[in-house]
């Protein structure tokens, strides 16, 4: 690879969360390159979602630096984040689930007329490209997003984040809530945006997920980062170690790897 | 804790200012002739209920003390503003204030009742005033509310004797609204004509009834009552409303429905009503003139500050306006109170003003010749605009 | 744009067109069902008070004068609407009413021409009188709103202590005394025969209606076609073309057959020179102005809410707050334009409640939030957010005042009118809940 030289798509350094007295991200660092995905891990509580949210400008950070192509930015709202191309699939989709597909794909963002009213006939076409794509049998498109399936529901959040020409994209438990058949949709999905060029954050519990994906892993632990590896240079059991030791396997005795022998 | 505290602090306080204002003021010079016997040094205590409220502020005060000063006697007051057991407070502090006889314009007339103790104790006697206290010990001041309804009717039927009338009754649950009114609308002969067909009522026996006094109801219900006459092809020839609250909002009908005007009551004295009584919208607003229940409660005051009983007590003569002044006379009558028990009192009158007579309404200080005569046509203007 | 129902993509048409209830040719309209269900029950309430008063509650007169009587809830329910929608509440618009409309009566009565120099024959002074109650309203509602949005105050606490302290400065601003006498044009807001627009001009409204309706589905198929979307089927166009054009101009001829009371007539025959013919003078009253105001208000807010960026967010923050503001919404803003919005309508519902009083009393506008909320409800407006239309609302109030004024026709006093309209809300929503749960 040619990492090296290349500028990161996004840099955040030294990024610092806390809540009340709490540090729920600590000092983190981490870098992301175009067309690359990195898994971010790490158990419940461990900051892999406040520092994500923290990109997608949802909660502002109380101390850090990011940067776009090696340029400062100033991330303080969700409006500033969309700016700059960083679009965020949430876990819990945040969908308005009085409006219909349109209306969420478009939300915040709507096209309007020459007069400033809402163009629902423009959003609804677009809508009905996009999902041509994503998802050929979506047919409900003025039905609101409460009466659609799980799966459905998730390729409006998709769709929303992909129509924007996100450049950053971070995926926040994207395959959580999905049976195997759209499972295996969201990953050829991933695999096709990282190869038109997309930075990808990809939050996942499912080690295999991670495994099968990205590129790199990062492994967070009480607010920090554990270590960032190459995929192919680690073992799930390596990367299971981080998680819930919160050590480097070259920093484990005979008695810590006993205990992921447990755990595993 | 503390705001008792306090409280009772302030009471202290209340107690030396009053002891140094009593010494001052058997030190001063009396002024004027005193009107009744004895009212030098008289000190009356008087307790509002809500002193924002404009009519006491305009009419029942300054009449009140000044037939208390001229009577030689000292005028202290206090204001509950609408907390009953503020007005006890009130009423402690008049009575260490040095009240020698006290006036009560209740808040709650049961809620009053310790402190209607405290000033039996003390042996100081209480005037209810304008609104009635169950107990037997008080002097019971105010208008006859069955005369007001018997004024209205009175002036209504004499102008429209025979036809089709329309009543519009007040909140129906007041008392006054549902009892006392209408009672007097029978004095004044309405159920009588009802029997003998002369009058029909368009809207049921009891008419229809307003929720809280509310103008907006009564103007939306007096709007269905023309729909449904006119639907019925029947003619309203005259309207009994209760108050000027209701009548304000049956005019409003008759004008949003082009109706015209027939004749109609209400009572309060209210200037918009006063205005289009002026005007011709309303014919007749029963009016209680509250400079004459201030006059009467002054000197009631000062009788019983002389040592007069109750029994005894008798108003002076000239001092009310005749047509105010209470039926059975100047002397105190026994007043049958809801409750069962029997009181001493005095039952003015209220007065009807129609348009001939709006004069004793700007004469009272009611209301001001522009605020009467506003909008009103020069060439049916009555006497009082001329 | 959520309760327009689903259209079947067009290669399944003609197998559905086997099944041929009712529910899915009405379906095939795009009829919102809620609100039609809501006409019918109307229509079952004016029914019902038609055969119970023998035959004359169904008549213009009675009709107009009901209506009217419903506009100023009818107006604020509008609003009440989106306030509810986006999970707040209002219950300081009866205050709003109160002190705005003491203001339009101390304004025409006192202030202008004795502080503002602005006598009785100054220019437009029922347009001035509006303006400053309009920006009263929105100033109020901006105050309101910025508390409930910026502070974080619990908007049922912030609108009830609107409630009450509103309402006693109410009694600040004319000393405890009713106001009356207001400017002759302005009393024209309040309808009455003289406050409406007359026989020609309800015609030309119809008309102008009607090539509207048509105007609207015409524009709507050439849109959908543009974008390769399903269309309607034809029929189900004509026939939308035909009722709502025919629903128009029946509305239009029925205000027609108003005419002015008799006297009235006569008076303007006297003053005209105007020969009476045999069986009187029949004037048309039309459209009185304040069902004019509705139906302007009525249009305006449905832009509003469905065709209009603020709008779409109102929903989304009902809907969802957290998406709305994840999606870089600026929901603080959004709850704050409510209540300002609020205001607004607060001010035209009491300039309607001055007119036809001629004047404003310290009760103006009294219990109306109780009547505007069970107006946005029974029009389908739910607590929990993100649902409700306005012209549910606005058929709402309609409902509601039927109710009392058919009682009040028939005679039945204000206890049983308001049980009538305690159960009949409860009803109301019950029925939805039940409709809901069945239908999800």
């Amino acid at each position: 690879m040619t990492v090296a030289v290349r500028t990161p798509i996004v840099e955040m350094r030294g990024i610092t969360v806390a809540f009340g007295g709490v540090h729920a991200v600590r000092d983190v660092s981490i870098d992301l390159y175009a067309g690359e995905v990195i898994g971010l891990v790490g158990g419940n509580g461990a900051g892999k979602s406040t520092l994500m949210r923290v990109l997608s400008g949802a909660h502002p950070a109380d101390s850090g630096e990011i940067r776009i192509d090696g340029k400062p930015v100033s991330i303080r709202n969700p409006r500033d984040a969309k700016a700059i191309n960083i679009e965020t699939i949430y876990q819990t989709l945040a969908l308005a689930d009085n409006l219909d597909a349109p209306g969420n794909m478009f939300l915040g963002r709507e096209k309007t007329t020459r007069l400033g009213s809402l163009d629902d006939s423009a959003m609804e076409s677009e809508t009905r490209k996009i999902m041509g794509r994503l998802n050929p049998n979506f047919t409900r498109f003025s039905m609101p997003v409460r009466s659609l399936s799980g799966g459905q529901r998730q390729a409006v959040a998709i769709a929303r984040a992909v129509y924007f020409n996100a450049r950053i994209l971070i995926m926040d438990e994207p395959t959580a809530a999905l049976g195997p058949a759209e499972t295996a949709q969201v990953r050829n999905l991933v695999r096709q945006l990282k190869d038109e060029g997309i930075g990808i954050f990809l939050i996942s519990h499912d080690i295999h997920d991670v495994f099968d994906l990205s590129d790199r892993v990062s492994v967070m632990y009480h607010g920090q980062i554990v270590d960032t590896v190459i995929k192919n240079d680690v073992t799930p059991d390596e990367i299971l170690g981080m998680i819930i030791l919160g050590r480097k396997p070259d920093e484990l005795t005979e008695k810590d790897k006993a205990e992921i022998e447990l755990r595993g | 804790m503390s705001i008792r505290k306090s409280v009772a602090f302030l009471g202290i306080a209340a107690v030396m200012f009053a002891a140094c204002n009593g010494s001052a003021a058997t030190t001063a010079p009396s002024t004027g002739a005193s009107a009744s016997a004895g009212g030098a040094g008289c000190v009356v205590g008087v307790s509002w209920n809500n002193f924002q409220q404009p009519r006491w502020a305009a009419h029942d005060e300054p009449n009140l003390k000044k037939t208390v000063q001229a009577g030689g006697g000292s005028y202290i007051s206090a204001d509950a503003n609408l907390v009953a057991e503020q007005q006890l407070t009130d009423i402690d502090t008049l009575i260490s204030k040095g009240a020698k006889v006290l006036v009560v314009l209740a808040q709650d007339g049961k809620a009053i009742l310790p402190a209607l103790k405290k000033a039996a104790d003390a042996g100081i006697p209480v005037i209810a005033y304008d609104r009635l206290i169950e107990d037997p010990s008080v002097l019971y001041l105010t208008f006859d509310n069955v005369l007001v309804g018997k004024a209205e009717a009175d002036a209504i039927i004499k102008k429209v004797p025979k036809g089709n009338y329309v009543l519009i009754t007040g909140d129906p649950g007041d008392a006054n609204a549902s009892t006392f009114l209408p009672a007097g609308w029978d004095q004044a002969g309405l159920a009588a004509k009802v029997a003998s067909g002369d009058i029909v009522l368009l809207n049921g026996p009891k008419g229809t009834a307003t929720d809280a006094w509310k103008t907006e109801k009564a103007q939306s219900n007096m709007e269905a009552i023309i729909d449904k006459a006119v639907a019925d092809g029947k003619k309203i020839d005259a309207i009994l409303a209760e108050n000027d609250s209701t009548a304000l909002g049956v005019v409003g009908a008759l004008t949003s429905k082009s109706y015209g005007y027939p004749p109609l009551s209400g009572q309060d004295g209210d200037p918009a009503n006063l205005n289009n009584v002026a005007q011709g919208k309303q014919y007749v607003d029963v009016f209680k003139n509250a400079n004459e229940l201030g006059k009467a409660a002054g000197a009631a005051a000062l009788a019983l500050c002389a040592g007069t009983k109750m029994a005894d007590l008798k108003l002076p003569d000239g001092l009310l306006d005749p047509t105010v002044a209470p039926t059975a006379g100047l002397s105190a009558q026994d007043f049958k109170t809801p409750g069962g028990t029997t009181v001493k009192s005095f039952i003015l009158q209220p007065t009807p003003l129609t348009a001939d007579t709006l004069q004793t309404a700007i004469d009272a200080g009611q209301i001001s010749k522009a605020d009467l005569c506003k909008g009103v046509d020069a060439a049916k203007a009555p006497p009082a605009c001329k | 744009m959520t309760n327009v129902a689903d259209v079947a993509p067009v290669p399944t048409q003609k197998q559905r067109r086997t099944r041929t209830s009712i529910r899915s040719l009405i379906t095939q309209t795009e009829i919102d069902l809620r609100l039609f269900g809501m006409l019918v029950a109307l229509g079952l309430i004016l029914l019902t008070f038609q055969i119970l008063s023998g035959g004359k509650f169904f008549q213009p007169t009675n009709m107009f004068t009901m209506a009217v009587q419903a506009t100023g809830v009818a107006i604020i329910a509008t609003g009440m609407v989106l306030v509810i929608v986006s999970r707040n509440i209002d219950l300081s618009v009866g205050s709003l009413v109160g002190i705005i409309a003491m203001t339009y009566a101390l304004l025409m009565t006192d202030w202008m021409p004795h502080i503002l120099g602005m006598g009785p024959d100054f220019p437009f002074r029922w347009v001035i009188a509006l303006g400053i109650g309009v920006l009263l309203g929105a100033a109020i509602g901006a105050l309101q709103g910025f508390i409930i949005a910026y502070v974080g105050v619990p908007s049922f606490i912030v609108t009830l202590g609107g409630l009450l302290s509103i309402r006693g400065a109410v009694w600040y601003l004319s000393s405890g005394a009713a106001v009356s006498g207001l400017d002759p044009n302005f009393q024209l807001i309040g309808g009455g025969a003289q406050g409406s627009i007359g026989g020609t001009l309800t015609w030309i409204a119809g008309v102008i209606g009607c090539i509207a309706v048509v105007g609207l589905l015409v524009m709507g198929r050439r849109q959908r076609r543009r974008f390769g979307f399903p269309l309607r089927p034809m029929w189900a166009e004509v026939l939308l073309s035909v009722v709502g054009s025919g629903a128009i101009l029946g509305l239009a001829a029925f205000a027609n057959a108003n005419y002015w009371p008799e006297g009235l007539a006569a008076r303007y025959a006297a003053e005209n020179n105007v020969a009476v013919p045999p069986g009187g003078l029949l004037i048309s009253t039309g459209f009185p102005h304040p069902i004019m105001l509705l139906i302007g208000v009525t249009l305006v807010m449905s832009f509003i809410a469905t065709r209009r960026r603020f709008g779409r967010y109102v929903y989304a923050f009902g809907g969802n707050p957290d998406a709305a503001s994840l999606a870089g919404i600026n929901t603080r803003w959004i709850v704050l334009k409510t209540y300002v919005l609020m205001g607004i309508l607060c001010a035209l519902a009491a300039a309607i409640a001055a007119a036809r009083l001629n004047g404003a009393t310290l009760d103006v506008g009294q219990s109306y939030e109780l009547y505007v909320i069970a107006a946005a409800v029974v029009g389908g407006t739910s607590f929990s957010g993100g649902i409700g239309t306005i012209p549910g609302a606005v058929v709402g109030a309609f409902v509601m005042q039927s109710l009392a004024y058919g009682l009040s026709f028939m005679g039945v006093n204000s206890p049983g009118q308001n049980v009538v309209a305690g159960v009949v809300l409860i009803l109301a929503v019950g029925f939805d809940t039940f409709n809901r749960r069945r239908g999800s």
